[in-house]
């Protein structure tokens, strides 16, 4: 009894595994389970059981439900398609007037909106883009066709290269000065000189649109969020499930909703960057000091005046880095929105890795990476740069940039104008080099690739073979032998040792959501594969993070080298392990060891950093070793902000896992990627996000309340 | 009197105690409420039994597929006298009992002599209710048959037309009745 009051948690937690494992070896098998496991799923078949509800009828194979729970939910994906369905083509059918056969038309309401929502995008889109690369369809939606073929002239002719590179070199060089000055002016000339303007173009004029809409709505929302608990309360919970949901399911219900092409690719991006943006807002508002908000009182502000003028200000750079945030989730969404036939690098990208083009993914993908790169070096820049309001410069000091923008206008045109008389073959290379024109290591890629399945495949394949038949094939029958008693016994037990009741309840909430559901089988085969790499990122990371953290100069190298592989789209990072892994199970697991790593190495250096240096001084002044130091005292301090990067490397190795179902997992991302491509998948795929959040949001509710209550207890809170 | 003396004692309980029991309060309540739902949805034995049955029909039907693949592809016959591939006894059974299609070709040939399936399969848009390929133990015979059924001038009425399958398609992933002796 009184070790009991010594470790509580102790006995708990021993308690706990005591009765989940009991009951993993309590519980056999049932003998129809492998038999099931090993039939096409949703087939009629007549041993299955039905159930109806809501006036869906549900088949699912019944087991004992100590081992399996019965899908009750198995009506959520046809129900959210029925109502989809009915929203789309019956509900609030309304007269609206059709310009084209000049008469009115009944139409749904939600049709209607959801057409004009994409005419208007489309509009936006094709503005940027006919901007940057030209082209005529701007033209043509204020005019016609007739008159566009009658007056070519008005045809908009687009940038040349020249001047977009310049563009954002004096850009650069206004933000941040030379170094940013001279990387973006080599990131243009290299996708100019690689081919890759067009396609790049493509994305940015995508990106050039998501993202300030985005950054529009989220800074609103995250203000009436500010100004009002009710709607704080009423964002929190989408918030949450936005943040872990992975982006491909959020795909399959705006396709229902918008269709296909660059207007829905948009749409979706802002449905998943407006949640950092509120996030971001939020955070930055609710750090003004109250001092500030007083002052601004005091000095006669109205509401309004208050807001734009004095706290949005104050809360600049959080708001500035929300930006930030929100053209990095652009650019992640530019690939995978390629699979609802965005245009743009991230589409190159796709059909370059769908026909295993590797060289072709990895120009693609290093261009989409470089892009992102400058992008997010500009947008920090920005942020972290401070207004001079006291410099009393003169007008052309003030406004030299601008000057130098409009000379390089000029010099550009010319160049691109004797560029038509200098290049006779039909090409204008200082205007714009050809997709095919340009120079391409796509060969000689590919022959690496070959060479080193030439050299290697002997020992790639014993690995692969190991590490499939010897680790990861028991380590998922593993999860696949937990009965579902077992594991919601393990989950809420866990969330009530931690959290208490409350946290209980709502992991068994969300466990219970996905045991209910039919794919509980396949959640278990996802969990596996993030926590295989989960646990290998954690190592690598703590220990990398750790060993970086004993110097200054390579924490802080390291910590540029997270930034740099953070800025990177989640697919890019399938390129070089496909080379070298091709298609199998291993490619995703390093993939995912490799993206989930980032976290784990940010925030372990992180957390050692944040440790007080009167600690150190404390500890080294009463003669500690180094190595004491570290595990007496900048581990324990640091712990809690390490374990939030563990929560960052889960939801981050959950992403890749998901996306790895591009080249074929088992697990809930495969049924994502076939929702896509199905023409009633809207409710799976939201179905299955939901699945996959609530994983995340499992994990992520555990880790927070216990760091919550660890800071406390150390005093960091 | 006497809950409040419980509630009481519950109360002074150290921490570390009723943190435990809790935990247990809560697993107790995990393990009735599947208790209950295993009572509603559970299934037993007899879902053991019917998935053992269809589990052994796959595999039977893997094996006769395995057969199959190894047929030519072309027309398999039971008798002499043609040029076409002569199935021996045994295949003869094998085949008859992986094969599951009876084609339309087989079909209208059944039908051209019984004229009255004939009038109601064309009536009613060349529909067959059902079609069936068995072995008959008995007569050591692979039978073929479908029914057809529908309204001939406003009467209902259902025929069943069946016969021996003498020879099959062989399409090299499955076998179809080619041709139904029913005289």
């Amino acid at each position: 009894m009184e070790l009991i009051k010594k470790y509580p948690k102790l006995f708990q937690w021993l308690f706990l595994l005591i009765v989940f494992f009991a009951l993993c070896f309590a519980i056999d098998v049932p003998e129809t389970y492998k038999f099931i496991r090993g039939q096409a799923e949703f087939i009629k078949d007549p041993n299955q059981s039905t159930y109806v509800l809501f006036g869906k009828e549900v088949r699912y194979y019944a087991f004992d439900v100590f081992w399996r729970l019965p899908p009750l939910l198995g009506w959520l994906p046809i129900w959210i398609n029925d109502s989809l369905f009915f929203l789309m083509n019956e509900w609030m059918p309304m007269e609206f007037w059709n310009e084209d056969t000049q008469e009115f038309k009944t139409r749904p309401l939600l049709l209607q909106i959801s057409r004009n929502l994409t005419y208007f995008m489309t509009f936006l889109i094709e503005l940027i883009r006919e901007i940057l690369i030209g082209g005529k369809n701007t033209v043509v939606a204020f005019t016609s066709w007739e008159w566009i073929s009658e007056n070519p002239w008005a045809e908009l002719p687009g940038l040349p290269w020249t001047i977009v590179a310049a563009g954002a070199a004096i850009l650069g060089y206004k933000l941040s000065g030379k170094g940013l000055a001279l990387f973006a002016g080599l990131v243009m000339i290299y996708i100019s000189i690689f081919g890759q303007w067009k396609p790049s173009m493509q994305t940015l004029s995508f990106i050039l649109i998501a993202a300030p809409l985005s950054f529009i709505f989220g800074l609103g929302l995250g203000i009436a969020a500010f100004k009002s608990k009710r709607v704080e309360k009423a964002l929190y919970p989408i918030i949450l499930v936005m943040q872990t949901m992975p982006q491909y399911a959020v795909l399959v219900p705006a396709m229902v909703l918008f269709g296909v092409g660059d207007h829905a690719a948009v749409i979706i991006t802002m449905v998943v960057a407006i949640p950092p943006m509120i996030l971001l807002t939020l955070l930055g508002l609710r750090a003004i000091p109250p001092e500030v908000i007083e002052a601004g009182k005091m000095s006669g502000c109205n509401n309004w005046q208050l807001m734009f003028k004095v706290l949005i200000p104050t809360a600049r750079r959080d708001i500035l880095i929300g930006v930030n945030q929100v053209i990095m989730v652009c650019f992640s969404m530019a690939v995978i929105s390629a699979f609802i036939a965005a245009k743009g690098l991230g589409y190159n990208l796709l059909l370059a890795l769908n026909r295993l083009d590797i060289g072709l993914a990895l120009e693609a993908g290093l261009c989409i990476s470089l892009i992102a790169i400058l992008l997010d070096k500009m947008s920090l820049a920005w942020a972290n740069k401070q207004i001079d309001y006291f410099g009393n410069l003169t007008f052309f000091q003030r406004h030299k940039n601008t000057y130098l923008f409009g000379f390089a206008v000029i010099l550009g045109i010319i160049f691109a104008y004797f560029g038509s008389f200098y290049f006779k073959e039909g090409y204008n290379y200082l205007f714009e080099v050809p997709h095919n024109k340009g120079i391409s290591t796509a060969d000689f890629w590919n022959k690496g690739v070959d060479w080193i399945f030439d050299a290697f495949f002997v020992y790639i394949k014993a690995f692969n073979t190991w590490l499939i038949v010897e680790v990861l094939q028991p380590m998922r029958a593993l999860y696949l032998r937990m009965p579902a008693v077992a594991t919601l016994v393990l989950v809420v037990g866990a969330g009530y040792i931690i959290g208490g009741i409350r946290s209980a309840l709502v992991v068994c909430g969300l466990t219970l959501f996905i045991a209910l559901s039919p794919w509980w089988d396949r959640a278990l085969v996802t969990t596996y594969m993030a926590t295989f790499g989960v646990i290998i990122s954690c190592i690598i990371g703590f220990t990398v993070g750790t060993l970086c953290f004993q110097n200054k100069h390579s924490a802080s190298f390291m910590l540029a080298v997270c930034d740099i592989f953070q800025t990177f789209p989640s697919f890019v990072y399938l390129i070089p392990v496909m080379m070298l892994f091709g298609i199998t199970d291993t490619s995703v697991l390093i993939a995912v060891i490799v993206y989930a790593t980032i976290p784990a190495t940010r925030y372990t250096i992180e957390g050692l950093r944040s440790v007080p240096a009167a600690l150190h001084d404390a500890a080294t002044m009463s003669g500690v070793t180094k190595f004491q130091r570290l595990f007496k005292i900048e581990f324990p301090l640091a712990f809690p902000h390490m374990m939030l990067g563990l929560n960052q490397t889960i939801v981050f190795a959950l992403f890749m896992v998901i996306i790895g179902a591009f080249i074929g997992t088992e697990d809930l991302g495969q049924y994502i990627l076939k929702a896509l491509s199905d023409k009633k998948g809207a409710g799976i795929g939201l179905t299955l996000g939901f699945c996959v959040a609530f994983i995340g949001l499992i994990f992520d509710n555990l880790i927070r309340t216990w760091v919550n209550q660890r800071k406390k207890h150390l005093g960091i809170s | 009197m006497s809950n409040e003396n419980y509630l009481d004692k519950i109360k002074e309980l150290p921490e570390a105690i009723k943190q435990l029991l809790g935990l247990v309060a809560i697993m107790m309540i995990i393990f009735l409420s599947f208790f209950v739902l295993n009572n509603i949805f559970g299934e037993g034995d007899e879902l053991v039994a019917k998935m053992k049955i269809e589990e052994e029909r796959i595999a039977q039907e893997r094996k006769l597929n395995k057969l199959i693949s190894s047929l030519p592809s072309g027309i398999l016959v039971s008798f002499d006298g043609t040029d076409h591939f002569r199935l021996t006894d045994e295949v003869y059974e094998k085949v008859c009992n992986a094969t599951k299609l009876i084609p339309q070709r087989a079909i209208m040939g059944a039908n051209f002599l019984n004229y009255r399936a004939h009038e109601i399969y064309t009536m009613n848009g060349n529909k067959i209710s059902e079609t069936f390929v068995k072995w008959d133990e008995e007569k050591n015979k692979c039978l073929a048959g479908f029914v057809v059924s529908g309204k001939n001038v406003g009467v209902d009425e259902t025929i069943t037309v069946s016969g021996e399958a003498l020879s099959f398609l062989s399409t090299g992933i499955d076998t179809r009745v080619y041709f139904i002796k029913n005289f």
